[in-house]
């Protein structure tokens, strides 16, 4: 039983809470999705709904000179052509900064960039009236180098005040300490796709005050209605906004996609308005991770002592800012990586270029050095003769240590622990050559090896990821949870605005409020902007913050209730808890239920939930008292085999030891894991759009390869708790780790089976083939 | 996609005379690659003619031994029909390498060899390709060419033939028969498809309007030692960087007969006669295996991404080969 | 066109449907069944996958005219009036489900699995499920869903 769950009775209660917290119960939305019921943002429908389409460049730089929408306008079933000319309010939208236009003016930075919109009675309609909108385009020479357009001034300017998004130093103790053994790296990393199954889509229906209700799949509601009213001209409360099944996001929802067009669409025709992008252009339509060139030396004393580290990391943030300035400041204040560190010279760039934008994606900022610093303590350990995890172990952070900034950890930070863990789990059987299937080799079923030419590599990778919003930014989510009688038994029902984007947020906010209220009926209201900010699903915060607030509001709710039974029955308030749907005194026993003390009466709190304070980067040395409220931390062991003749990289194994400071619901921990996992794999073997000239080569899932079950191995999941004193229930992040160590975890196991350098994810067959002669 | 009308054929003859008569009529099989060429804008029919459910959909043996595949057998069935997987081991084996299982159920035999190919500037209606638009130019040849050809393109276009199945059957010696305006042919696979040339819009030497109605396989004992090996670049659903396919007859140590075809290098399945040639009567060694490769691949010549697929064929038909004359018996 | 098929054993009859809608597109939008998914549209994800005659097929890659007079099975055919099937309960109790935009056509091809090979290895689930991509899990707790859906199609065989 954990600590947290309400106090118990002396005597049992034979009517015990199913499904609190650490327990896994199923998905309220389970039933809903295997049946084909579950409402996804595409599968809305209205009488008499419209479809809008969107036009995008063909060019990642050109001037527009005109737009003309005449010949779309004349397509029988037609029933809007928008353009810039059309957006009501400020045709400026962004995460942090406000630079990107709802629809292009007078230049398109990226090819995809949305010029104009079409609404029509069938979306094949509005797909012929798209080819008849005519454009003419200046077309200019694009900036694609991210490290040039960091330096070098005489490139074009993609922006007007140049094309640096954000340059931060950290400066630790020595910049310029000197070491006995030096090794250094360059590493380079693909933009990686969130590739999220749902497609962007959503329902926009005009109001009749003249505002718009919008039914979408999101990671931010609030985020969403802000930006939206802004470029609506409206006021917030007259933009609605409601949240559909979202059919994943990893980071690829937090930027504005179809919201302010199909509002647009709706508001314009008076109709509802409904849009879904299919998958080119949803490729089109979201930002993707940075794509990253990354210097690495680091200095150690002859025991395997990390003296310095010295890195530069350029961040390609393409056309847009969206989420670059955060990834610079994550990327350099995690440059180092889990370990301890006197002196650290790190230089990060996020720059502007004509490239596809990117922004947040699983791992903010805290994949690509990843890669880098794992790769160099693997050149460290070689250089000494070290064992690789002896060599994480002797360097590894743990609790009061300080990372780059200067902060210091002030909970548990179990980072050798998690490695020896992770290297104590059971080994994936040898290949012992007598009973192949193929299936289990590299190329599987494409019969491509019988198992020769086949190598063994193992592999380790750990990491460390800030977890919630940072750097001084004010995050809070807002919880309602209200508590009555329904037909003889006592209810609870939570409103938030956490947006469910699969990770199982909703089946966490019924746990603490079943825990904390003792009652097991727990109804979810579906998330809108009705209630308080929750803030985005993501920076692996949701558990954390709305957890944290649907755990303040039952308290307020639990406060109200049990102050009355204190009068009613004489027992001081601090003896008094509830389970079972009970009132239960410390010392006395069950006293009543609780459907007897609320009688017809509604008891309903709403509270917000902050953590605690964060502090900006200094711009000069980076340090920061707390830059970040809570770090998590997994390891990863890889084992692969390799097909060094044919290329071929088979992952066996990918097992992990994570902390997560309190599991709320173990299974979905485990499911995190797994994907998160999943995920690592793709970027270090398959995963990255291809980008020539601006323009995405592969923007479909034929040619942009995410790992089937066929390239997944079995991944055996070890979770450890050391709660965070800071944290709701000792929380510690989940979702973002795993996305992290386990790319350079596999991509060593590929390294020790070839004995390659392997510089770059993912790592392809052309550079694990034996080229012969 | 384009207006266009749909009819379902009842008879190849009718169909045949259809589709002639239309130069912007096409035939639809399992529509797994014309139906998203369409979405796409890469292909605008103004008819498609169904002859999806024309009734050549069995497998039956010949007289002479051989064995004909009706257009219509969908490459799931055919990939599950015992005869292919005993006697020929390097059909069944490329089929079930190719696309997934949704998409073999329905993909058909004649289909699955007039599919288009896979380069992305071919399928990207935004860019220059001489293939979708002839004269407009290939974007490919300075742009991104990992999954393009090494032998036999031209200036005109760098793209490679993306089935598997076609390559099986290239080694196979099969022979398509058609049904077309000038009544019936029959063309051997190896010949089916072209190499680019200045004509790269061509895929095929068929005539408007000619459909495939059958595919026949040679008696070819050797056939059922044979095997089929594909490079990708994830476990499923990927199409080939570089394919393998390859039958032996072996005397003792010494290769009396070969047949072998690569896939992913060429235009075309490319029939590898310089390799076959090379081992016709040498021993089976791994010297002479790659000897054979180096007189097939001699005249590669890779592009700027490419040039790990040269190393790389010789290496997969030196381990095709060494795992078919290492087998005991056939 | 006017199209007729059978939808989960049931008469459908959709009019005015254009030639190049597919199959996809007439379920979700023409006769109100969304569970077949739209993630790729493109026969590269098998969200859409459904049974065609029988036999798994993606429905986007079919055009509406090819379906003329077939018999199709959605996920919305798998479930009884209240019940679940055995793999859609397997499914919800194994966590296979995070965001469920691969269920559906995860769902239809594992029964379609289980029908032709009852109790399969893990190499032949892997295998048959190597068409239908999904982002959130790793697919490991979908290897623990067939194998318990197997597990409980033979109990309940036995019983």
């Amino acid at each position: 039983m954990n600590d947290h769950a309400p106090a118990r009775s002396p005597q049992d209660l034979d009517d015990a809470i199913a499904g609190g917290i650490g327990e896994s119960p199923i998905r309220p939305d389970g039933a809903l999705k295997v049946r084909g019921e579950y409402a996804y943002s595409s599968d809305l429908w209205a009488e008499d709904m419209l479809w809008g389409v969107t036009l995008r460049s063909p060019h990642p730089s050109a001037r527009i000179r005109s737009i003309d929408v005449s010949g779309a306008l004349k397509t029988p079933g037609v029933y809007a052509v928008l353009t810039h000319e059309d957006v009501p309010g400020d045709n400026l939208y962004g995460l942090k900064d406000v630079d990107q236009p709802v629809l292009a003016s007078d230049v398109v930075r990226y090819k995809g960039e949305a010029v104009a919109l079409v609404a029509a009675d069938h979306p094949e309609t509005a797909r012929r009236a798209r080819e008849r909108i005519d454009v003419d385009y200046e077309v200019l020479e694009p900036v694609t180098d991210a490290e040039r357009a960091a330096h070098d001034e005489t490139l074009p300017k993609v922006h007007p005040d140049g094309n640096l998004v954000r340059y931060q130093p950290i400066l630790k103790g020595d910049p310029e300490a000197t070491a006995e053994v030096v090794v250094s790296g360059t590493y380079t990393l693909g933009m990686q796709d969130q590739a999220f199954l749902g497609p962007e889509s959503g329902l926009a229906i005009p109001a009749e005050d003249g505002g718009v209700d919008l039914y979408l799949a999101t990671q931010d509601l609030h985020s969403d209605q802000a930006q939206t009213a802004r470029a609506l001209g409206l006021p917030q409360e007259k933009v609605r906004m409601t949240l559909s099944g979202v059919g994943g996001a990893f980071g690829g929802r937090e930027d504005l996609s179809i919201q302010v067009h199909v509002c647009m669409l709706a508001l314009r025709t008076g109709k509802p308005v409904k849009m879904v992008y299919d998958r080119e252009e949803s490729f089109y339509g979201h930002v993707h991770r940075h794509p990253a060139t990354m210097y690495y030396e680091h200095g150690a004393d002859a025991d395997g002592r990390l003296v310095y580290v010295r890195a530069k990391l350029y961040f390609d943030g393409g056309a847009y800012s969206s989420k670059t300035p955060v990834v610079v400041g994550n990327g350099t204040t995690l440059g180092v990586g889990p370990y301890v560190v006197p002196n650290v010279r790190i230089e990060g760039w996020g720059v502007y270029t004509n490239n596809p934008p990117c922004g947040a994606m699983r791992g903010l900022g805290a994949v690509q050095p990843a890669l880098a610093y794992e790769a160099q303590l693997d050149k460290l350990a070689e250089a000494l003769d070290m064992d690789p995890v002896d060599v994480r172990i002797r360097n590894a952070i743990s609790r009061g240590e300080s990372i780059a900034t200067g902060q210091v950890l002030d909970y548990p930070a179990p980072v050798a622990e998690l490695l020896e863990r992770v290297r104590a789990l059971p080994m994936p059987p040898e290949r012992d050559g007598t009973e192949l299937d193929i299936r289990e080799l590299p190329g599987g079923a494409s019969n491509t090896t019988h198992g020769e030419g086949v190598y063994r590599g193992v592999g380790y990778g750990v990491c460390i990821k800030n977890i919630c919003y940072a750097e001084g930014a004010d995050d809070y989510s807002t919880a309602r949870v209200r508590l009555q009688a329904l037909g003889g038994e006592p209810a609870a029902m939570v409103h938030t605005a956490a947006a469910e984007v699969g990770q199982g947020v909703v089946t966490v906010q019924q746990q603490i409020t079943r825990s904390e209220l003792g009652v097991e009926r727990v109804t979810v209201h579906p998330n809108d902007t009705d209630v308080g900010k929750a803030g985005s699903s993501s920076a692996s915060r949701q558990t954390y913050m709305t957890g944290g607030a649907v755990k303040t509001a039952c308290e307020a709710v639990r406060r109200r209730l049990l102050d009355r039974v204190a009068e009613r029955f004489g027992e001081a308030f601090g003896d008094l808890s509830l389970a079972g749907g009970k009132i239960v005194s410390a010392s006395t026993g069950v006293l009543t239920e609780i459907v007897d003390v609320l009688g017809d009466e509604v008891i309903e709190e709403t509270r917000e939930y902050h953590h605690r304070e964060t502090y900006p980067m200094d711009a000069e040395d980076g340090s920061s008292e707390r830059v970040q409220v809570q770090h998590a931390f997994s390891a990863h062991r890889a084992v692969v085999d390799v097909d060094v003749e044919l290329g071929l990289v088979k992952v066996v194994a990918l097992d992990c030891s994570q902390d997560v400071g309190k599991a709320v619901n173990p299974d979905a921990v485990v499911g995190q894991i797994q994907g998160g996992s999943a995920q690592g794999l793709g970027l270090a073997v398959m995963e990255e759009i291809r980008v020539g000239d601006g323009a995405i080569r592969n923007p479909s899932f034929t040619d942009y390869l995410i790992p089937t079950i066929l390239d997944t191995p079995p991944m055996k999941i070890d979770v450890i708790e050391r709660g965070d004193p800071n944290s709701p229930y000792g929380v510690r992040g989940v979702g973002e780790p795993p996305t992290i160590s386990s790319t350079p975890a596999v991509v060593a196991a590929v390294r020790a089976a070839t004995g390659k350098d392997l510089t770059h994810v993912p790592v392809s067959p052309e550079h694990v083939v034996d080229f012969g002669e | 996609m384009k207006p266009f009308d749909y009819q379902r054929a009842t008879d190849t003859d009718t169909a045949v005379a259809t589709v002639s008569r239309n130069p912007n009529a096409r035939y639809l099989g399992g529509g797994t690659n014309l139906v998203d060429h369409m979405k796409l804008g890469v292909s605008s029919p103004e008819l498609l003619v169904d002859v999806s459910r024309l009734s050549s959909d069995t497998v039956e043996t010949l007289p002479d031994g051989g064995v004909r595949v009706g257009a219509a057998v969908r490459n799931s069935d055919l990939a599950a029909e015992p005869i292919i997987r005993q006697r020929y081991p390097v059909l069944a084996h490329a089929l079930l390498a190719g696309a997934s299982g949704q998409l073999r159920n329905l993909a058909t035999t004649g289909g699955n060899l007039l599919q288009r190919t896979r380069c992305v500037y071919f399928q990207d209606v935004t860019t220059p390709c001489n293939k979708r638009e002839p004269g407009t130019g290939c974007s490919a040849l300075d742009g991104y060419t990992r999954y393009h050809a090494v032998l036999g393109s031209s200036e005109h276009c760098v793209a490679t033939h993306p089935s598997d199945m076609a390559v099986a059957l290239t080694a196979l010696d099969a022979v398509v028969h058609t049904q077309g305006p000038s009544g019936p042919r029959s063309i051997p696979v190896a010949d089916l498809h072209r190499l680019p040339g200045d004509e790269p819009d061509r895929d095929t030497v068929l005539e408007h309007g000619e459909l495939i109605t059958a595919v026949d396989l040679p008696a070819l004992p050797m056939a059922a030692r044979s095997n089929y090996r594909k490079v990708r670049d994830r476990a499923s659903y990927a199409f080939a960087l570089v394919s393998v396919a390859a039958a032996v007859d072996i005397a003792g140590d010494t290769i009396r007969d070969v047949r072998i075809a690569f896939g992913g290098l060429a235009h075309k399945p490319w029939r590898a006669t310089l390799a076959e040639n090379a081992l016709r009567g040498a021993p089976a060694t791994e010297a002479t295996f790659r000897t054979a490769a180096d007189a097939e691949l001699a005249e590669a010549r890779p592009l700027s991404d490419n040039e790990f697929k040269i190393p790389m064929a010789r290496n997969t038909l030196t381990s095709v080969l060494r795992d078919l004359t290492q087998q005991e018996g056939s | 066109m006017r199209l007729k098929f059978t939808v989960n054993g049931r008469q459908a009859e959709a009019d005015d449907v254009w030639e190049g809608e597919s199959l996809l597109y007439v379920l979700r939008e023409r006769l109100g069944l969304p569970g077949s998914k739209n993630a790729c549209e493109q026969g590269e994800c098998g969200s859409c996958t459904v049974r065609l005659d029988g036999v798994a097929a993606c429905a986007c890659l079919v055009a509406a005219g090819q379906v003329q007079d077939r018999e199709v099975d959605t996920v919305e055919g798998l479930a009884g009036e209240d019940e679940l099937d055995a793999v859609q309960r397997a499914f919800v109790d194994a966590g296979a489900v995070q965001c469920g935009f691969c269920t559906p056509g995860l769902l239809v091809a594992a029964d379609d699995l289980l029908e032709r090979c009852p109790s399969p290895s893990d190499s032949e689930i892997r295998e048959s499920l190597a068409g239908n991509l999904c982002r959130c899990t790793g697919y490991e707790k979908i290897m623990d869903a067939v194998r318990l859906a197997a597990d409980r199609r033979a109990e309940e065989a036995r019983s």
